[in-house]
């Protein structure tokens, strides 16, 4: 994993001289002043119920499972979700989600008894893919929607960024022709 | 109201123009206040999100809708993000009549640097048929200036903000004073060379691009590191701003002062003298309106800004603009055609991938019209900017399979957006509105604005054209697209105040110079009597530098 500070310490190098400001800042929500604030801290307000959230993380992690790097959850996904809903979105865009995982919980329970959250994986990825397959009320737009907040939580978290993707702070360089054996990996935007 | 003289000039806004002003009339001794309506952003400090990935922005840098819906509904054609959103107008505070009239874009900054913050970096020279084309074909607005008259310019202001490019001796798109070009990817090449041989003529080139390649150590900049995150600031001062280059250097003479937050409402004039004898502006912060007089007044508010000022410098009661004897002032508002385009993927070399993000790609110059008219069914012509990149493989599915499958690249694809030269037109103009105001009680802008014929066959022209040449180079999957036509939506508008050789046809002289009022420069895009198909900035930069000469020269408030 790249450390990006060892980067950047790395330009300083480059550079012989001071670190410019920013670049030396430690990493903190530091916002322009006098523009709209962009709210940063926790949901604002629960948009999930208990069980809804734990069903919620639960199939985020298996759009985006830990294998040889960690998955949705310990990317912080889950979180993400909530906050999106909470306050970076429309009050109406929250109900495809919620109103498919009440659905998927019903589903759960008629096929498998048990609450969606407590379900196996196995179960659990049977449930995705009815929902995918729009074999479930709503279960299409659900999988749909849900799949790309994944995605888009993933891939911008630290660990999807650097982990999962390879992330070049500073590139300092341009190559057109690279090997993409060298990395293996994708190079994060 | 305090009234202040203790500047020999005042150049309003901040931008690529201003900013260069600035740097000018100092530096030949005169002492300055710059005013610029936005928010002050020092260069370094004020970019609070440079360097930062998406996890360390606001809601990852992707714009919240509500908020995009409530303050940016139009800085949102602008690319406006978390990241960048403190270098743009906010849309709510300050409107304009954007529900009435013909539909127009207006993108605005909202702080110090205004556009040279965010702009797209992409620079080119007029060509000598560009300033003569309307005189050629007996447009309405011949140019009284030639390529002669600003090659210089050009070059002097290249040399110092640092323009990265290749030399290709093309005399309808003349080389500038390159550093060396930012490289093609593979895939870029095997295009190059597949195009220019399927169609004589035509060239696919490096980007001409206000980030550097090559360090300027007096400047304290440095070459572009290729992160691709411009609009962020850049610490490294490696592209052109004015906070990296021309503010620096203004303030080196000890000569600048700058007043952030000030809102110009309008120029004071003496009828008798033909002279501005004030700048009236409001600070934003206390509402507060003061005048301020000086010998020179360089207006750089940006083309539609500027307008809008000089409209509103009127007598009482609505009348006619001080400067508008010619009756042109607001009229003549172009912007080049955009939203067009096409796409493909390029086959093979799927074991090459891009290193580092590079902020630029490939032009197609103009091939239209360039030895006159060729009977294509429109006047003039437009080029092409694109790039070859590979997309990370779309999600198929969800789970292991899906995660692992996103390691892997999609194939090469290339795209490019035709931009075009819209023909000037005497009713494509800007007004007052008769009644609302803004908070700072200057009349909105009204814009009555839109392509015509000559555009749109453009348009389909470059559509057609675009798909043509990527089919016929070996592209598969190659399809076109054609947007809504809205003027405003290239950000390259420009006019509104345009420069001739008489009085009675234009508003301003060759250099700039109001006819009404000789210490007034106008050197923003509203001089603009026509558009050429290129991007703007470097030729409003250019003619600022040689408006700052003439007056240096010709002292005209004497």
């Amino acid at each position: 994993m790249i450390d990006r500070r060892t980067a950047l310490a790395g330009v300083a190098a480059m550079f012989g001289t001071a670190l410019y400001a920013p670049l030396a800042r430690a990493v903190g929500a530091e916002g322009p002043v006098g523009v709209p604030a962009i709210s940063d801290g926790p949901p604002s307000a629960a948009v999930f119920t208990a069980p809804q959230r734990a069903l919620m993380t639960a199939l985020s992690e298996r759009v985006i499972p830990t294998t040889d790097t960690p998955g949705a959850i310990a990317a912080g996904v889950p979180a993400y979700i909530e906050k999106l809903l909470a306050d970076w979105s429309y009050p109406a865009e929250r109900v495809p989600i919620v109103a498919g995982l009440d659905a998927i919980e019903k589903r759960s329970m008629t096929d498998y008894k048990v609450a969606g959250a407590k379900a196996t994986p196995a179960q659990q990825d049977a449930l995705l893919t009815l929902a995918m397959n729009d074999q479930i009320p709503g279960g299409k737009t659900f999988f749909e929607a849900f799949r790309q907040l994944v995605i888009a939580g993933y891939y911008t978290s630290e660990i999807g960024m650097t982990q999962e993707r390879e992330y070049l702070p500073v590139p300092g360089e341009y190559n057109g022709a690279f090997p993409y054996s060298q990395v293996n990996k994708v190079y994060s935007a | 109201m305090a009234v202040t003289n203790r500047f020999d000039a005042i150049v309003i806004g901040s931008g690529v123009s201003g900013g260069f002003a600035a740097k000018e009339l100092t530096e030949k001794g005169l002492r300055v206040l710059m005013l610029d309506r936005g928010r002050m952003v020092e260069h370094v400090e004020g970019y609070p999100y440079d360097g930062k990935p998406a996890y360390e922005v606001p809601a990852r840098n992707q714009m919240p809708k509500p908020l995009m819906d409530s303050d940016y509904f139009i800085a949102k054609y602008g690319y406006v993000s978390p990241s960048n959103r403190s270098f743009y107008n906010d849309d709510r505070l300050n409107p304009y009549a954007y529900d009435e009239g013909e539909k127009f874009y207006w993108i605005r900054p909202g702080a110090v640097g205004g556009k040279s913050l965010i702009w797209g970096r992409w620079t080119f020279r007029w060509s000598a048929d560009d300033f003569e084309a309307n005189k050629r074909e007996g447009i309405d607005g011949a140019w009284p200036i030639g390529y002669d008259d600003v090659a210089p310019w050009y070059s002097y202001v290249e040399k110092y903000i640092g323009v990265s490019g290749s030399r290709e001796n093309l005399p309808y798109l003349p080389d500038s004073e390159f550093q060396p070009p930012m490289p093609m990817n593979v895939a870029e090449k095997w295009l190059k060379e597949r195009l220019e041989t399927q169609f004589p003529g035509r060239k696919l080139i490096h980007t001409r691009l206000s980030n550097m390649t090559e360090d300027k150590p007096d400047q304290n900049r440095s070459k572009c590191q290729f992160r691709n995150q411009c609009g962020n600031g850049c610490s490294f001062g490696a592209y052109f701003s004015t906070q990296a280059v021309t503010l620096p250097a203004a303030r080196a003479t000890g000569r600048l002062t700058l007043r952030s937050d000030a809102v110009v409402t309008n120029l004071e004039y003496d009828a008798a003298r033909k002279k501005v004898t004030g700048v009236r502006f409001v600070d934003a912060k206390t509402g507060q309106a003061e005048t301020v007089q000086a010998n020179l007044v360089f207006l750089c508010a940006s083309a539609m800004a500027s307008t809008q000022i000089l409209m509103n410098s009127r007598m009482g009661g609505g009348g006619r603009s001080h400067f508008d004897t010619s009756g042109t002032l607001g009229r003549y508002v172009m912007d080049h055609i955009f939203r067009v385009g096409a796409e493909g993927e390029i086959p093979g070399m799927t074991d090459l991938i891009e290193y580092g993000r590079r902020p630029g790609g490939v032009y197609v110059p103009r091939f239209r019209n360039l030895k006159g008219e060729e009977g294509v069914g429109f006047r003039r012509g437009y080029g092409y900017q694109g790039s070859a990149r590979r997309e990370p493989m779309a999600p198929v599915g969800f789970g292991k399979d899906m995660k692992h499958g996103m390691r892997q690249y999609g194939p090469w694809k290339f795209g490019m957006g035709a931009f075009g030269e819209c023909l000037p037109y005497a009713d494509n103009r800007v007004s007052l509105h008769a009644n609302k105001v803004d908070r700072f009680g200057v009349p909105l802008m009204k814009f009555d604005v839109k392509f015509r014929d000559n555009e749109l066959k453009m348009m389909a022209d470059a559509r057609i054209e675009g798909e043509k040449m990527l089919k016929a180079a070996g592209l598969t999957n190659v399809r076109s697209y054609e947007g809504a036509h809205i003027p405003g939506d290239a950000i390259h508008e420009m006019g509104g105040a345009r420069m001739g050789a008489d009085p009675r046809k234009s508003v301003l002289n060759g250099w700039s110079q109001a006819h009404d009022a000789s210490n007034l420069y106008v050197t923003d895009g509203a001089q603009m009597a026509s558009v050429s198909c290129v991007n703007p900035s470097l030729t409003f930069m250019a003619l600022t530098a040689r408006a700052a000469d003439h007056a240096m020269r010709t002292k005209p408030w004497a």
